[in-house]
């Protein structure tokens, strides 16, 4: 496409965009993580600063997610890997929704140029009142760049459960447990087998020796000539089984997760059999914490990335930031305004403020903005502001998250409208001066 | 030989793009002649109906905004125009109610004391609020004295501890006090008529400052300026 024809598509769009009234709810959220880390893999530097940006747009019923990292080699920036991703959500009926999720994937290493991979993968998810589900799924993913792995089916399942709210004493905790069954074509070559006297042939039955991936030289994932005539295709299968703990309370949050890979020995190398790591998330303000973490990673066969084990410690900065979600699936969140203030500002504005953690919108409306919502701003980790002009007198409001049912907020006044539905009430005090 | 001469790039673009910005300008001046009617979701009848409410309010003297804001409200909410109509007039009644029974007070006092006979409050009970002091609002009061017989709390009951507090000149803080401390015990499973009578023993009413009552009919309403 020219360049005039996209100035013109873009233009339309956006003078379009106001067109378009209700379910435009949509914000863009951001952090940047920084820090030392540290690798194993022989790919990485062993030590280095790294950086880790990421831009999230949201609607209640779509996400699209940037993100990457890099670091710092040498006084220069070197790529590490990035992705684009997209989820579409369906909304959520009897408790069953459904989720079409689109990846685009690159990482850098020192071996190649970079491995790519794009991922389609759609799911359907059952909620059991907003404190568990099932959900199970399936799609293709289609590396690049890797000469000896075909297009890989994968299938997953997985069950989540919460226990405790973020407000309690101890918070809450979200166990997840996960099966994802991953299925290719990958060409057995001369170099699979370690031996220069082993035939292709015989790399291609199913009994391989244990081991043999591991000795594979990393090199010959990326060239052509490993789909040489000395070569034939093998269905490679292996499965993870991974669980999850994530435990929230307070300004702490905690991650720990293990996994077991399984697969016969040409599949899987020892490495990668199981893995642990946790993280460490403590909020200093609304908008700054410190990182921490550490374990070991499987290999990633469709990237042609090894098993490897880190390390990482260093803050993450987000003026708008966004949400860790607990669950690999896309949840609805449950509705939890933990704190809802209203005072005037020194613009003369009335500063409204709300305290929801783990939510993609906050509306309110009432009748100072003639009951037409008005989004709010994310100002920290679970922070939400927005200053409107709201004369003195009694006011009616009622808040929202997500998109999810109006209600009164907490913690002030709340009455039966003239609609059944309950409604808050604050009451705006003159200016002194006007008194 | 023919030179072929090269077609200006601007002069093509620009038509195009001023199309273009027309073709898209137009759905928003389509949106914007609705906006400036804001009842225009609302059916022809039920329309005629709220305008004509709201005219009366004006007429009257009573605040139409709030007619207007319970009308757009039902719109908001997707309720059907019968029930809209139903509360724009049921809410012109609580109003009416409430002058009679304030006096001429603010629009801010009016739309706050029809809220408390809209929770169930008896017309009579505002009565005391006609007398107050210069600078003293009874908003906070009325929101209060709405939200209690909202959790449930005895409409009597309710309407007996404002009042008390009120004449004993308690301010808004009292007030909101008070509330916060019944709420919290609602919360925690106690009886709502029960929760009221134990913090009404341990507030206390205080005597507000500056002169004494004015005549009735007379008070001035400072946060309605």
């Amino acid at each position: 496409m020219t360049e005039p024809k996209v100035a013109i598509l873009i233009v339309t769009a956006a003078l379009l965009v106001p067109a378009s009234r209700g379910g435009l709810a949509a914000q863009l959220v951001s952090k940047i993580d920084a820090g030392q880390y540290s690798v194993s893999d022989g790919v990485l530097p062993m030590s280095t600063f790294r950086v880790s940006p990421a831009v999230q747009w949201l609607t209640p019923y779509a996400h699209v997610t940037a993100r990457g990292s890099a670091y710092l080699t040498d006084q220069q920036v070197q790529l590490a890997d990035g992705i684009v991703s997209g989820t579409f959500t369906s909304p959520t009926v009897y408790g069953v929704r459904a989720e079409m999720i689109g990846n685009a994937s690159r990482a850098v290493d020192d071996r190649s140029l970079g491995t790519d991979q794009v991922d389609v993968q759609t799911r359907v998810h059952v909620l059991f009142h907003q404190h568990g589900g099932v959900w199970f799924g399936g799609g293709v993913a289609r590396p690049w760049r890797i000469a000896v792995i075909s297009s890989a089916e994968v299938a997953d399942a997985g069950a989540w459960g919460k226990i405790g709210e973020t407000t309690a004493r101890f918070g809450s905790a979200t166990m997840t447990a996960t099966f994802t069954n991953f299925s290719f074509s990958k060409i057995a070559s001369l170099g699979d087998s370690g031996s220069a006297t082993t035939s292709a042939a015989s790399a291609c039955d199913v009994a391989a020796p244990s081991g043999v991936a591991s000795s594979t030289p990393l090199r010959a994932l990326f060239s052509e000539s490993a789909a040489s005539v000395d070569a034939c295709s093998r269905q490679s299968r292996f499965a993870d089984l991974e669980g999850s703990v994530h435990w929230e309370a307070g300004p702490l949050e905690l991650t720990a997760q293990t996994g077991h890979r399984f697969g016969n020995a040409y599949d899987v190398t020892p490495d990668s059999r199981q893995w642990s790591s946790a993280s460490a998330t403590v909020w200093l303000t609304d908008r700054v914490a410190i990182i921490g973490g550490g374990g070991r990673q499987p290999a990633l066969p469709l990237r042609g990335l090894p098993a490897r084990s880190y390390g990482m410690a260093g803050l993450e900065i987000a003026y708008s930031p966004m949400s860790k979600s607990a669950v690999p699936v896309s949840l609805p969140h449950a509705v939890l305004v933990h704190s809802f203030e209203i005072h005037t500002a020194p613009s003369g504005l009335q500063k409204i403020v709300i305290h929801v953690g783990g939510v993609e919108t906050v509306d309110v409306m009432g009748d100072f903005s003639d009951w037409s919502p008005l989004t709010l701003v994310r100002r920290g980790r679970d922070l939400w502001e927005l200053s409107v002009p709201v004369s003195p007198g009694v006011h009616q409001i009622n808040v929202r998250v997500d998109g999810g049912p109006w209600m009164a907020p907490p913690g002030i006044p709340t009455v039966r409208d003239a609609f059944d539905g309950e409604v808050g009430m604050i009451v705006v005090q003159a200016p002194k001066s006007d008194r | 030989m023919s030179i072929r001469r090269p077609v200006p790039v601007a002069n093509v673009r620009a038509p195009v793009l001023l199309g273009t910005l027309l073709l898209a300008t137009l759905p928003i001046a389509s949106v914007a002649a609705q906006e400036l009617d804001p009842l225009s979701k609302l059916d022809a009848p039920s329309k005629f109906t709220v305008q004509l409410l709201v005219d009366s309010a004006q007429a009257a003297g009573l605040p139409s905004r709030a007619l207007m804001s319970t009308a757009l409200e039902g719109i908001a909410m997707k309720v059907d125009g019968k029930r809209i109509v139903a509360a724009v007039r049921r809410e012109y009644s609580f109003l009416q109610t409430a002058r009679a029974s304030l006096g001429p007070v603010g629009d801010e006092e009016l739309t706050a004391a029809a809220s408390v006979l809209e929770a169930g409050a008896k017309p009579a009970a505002l009565v005391a609020f006609r007398a107050r002091q210069n600078g003293r609002s009874d908003l906070e009061a009325f929101t209060i004295w709405a939200d209690l017989i909202t959790r449930g709390v005895p409409k009597e009951d309710a309407s007996t501890a404002i009042t008390k507090l009120w004449q004993d000149g308690a301010d808004d803080a009292i007030f909101h006090s008070l509330w916060n401390n019944v709420q919290t015990d609602i919360l925690q499973g106690l009886n709502p008529g029960t929760a009221l009578q134990n913090r009404i023993r341990e507030t206390p009413g205080r005597a507000p400052p500056g002169p004494g009552k004015p005549p009735e009919g007379q008070q001035e309403n400072q946060s309605s300026k």
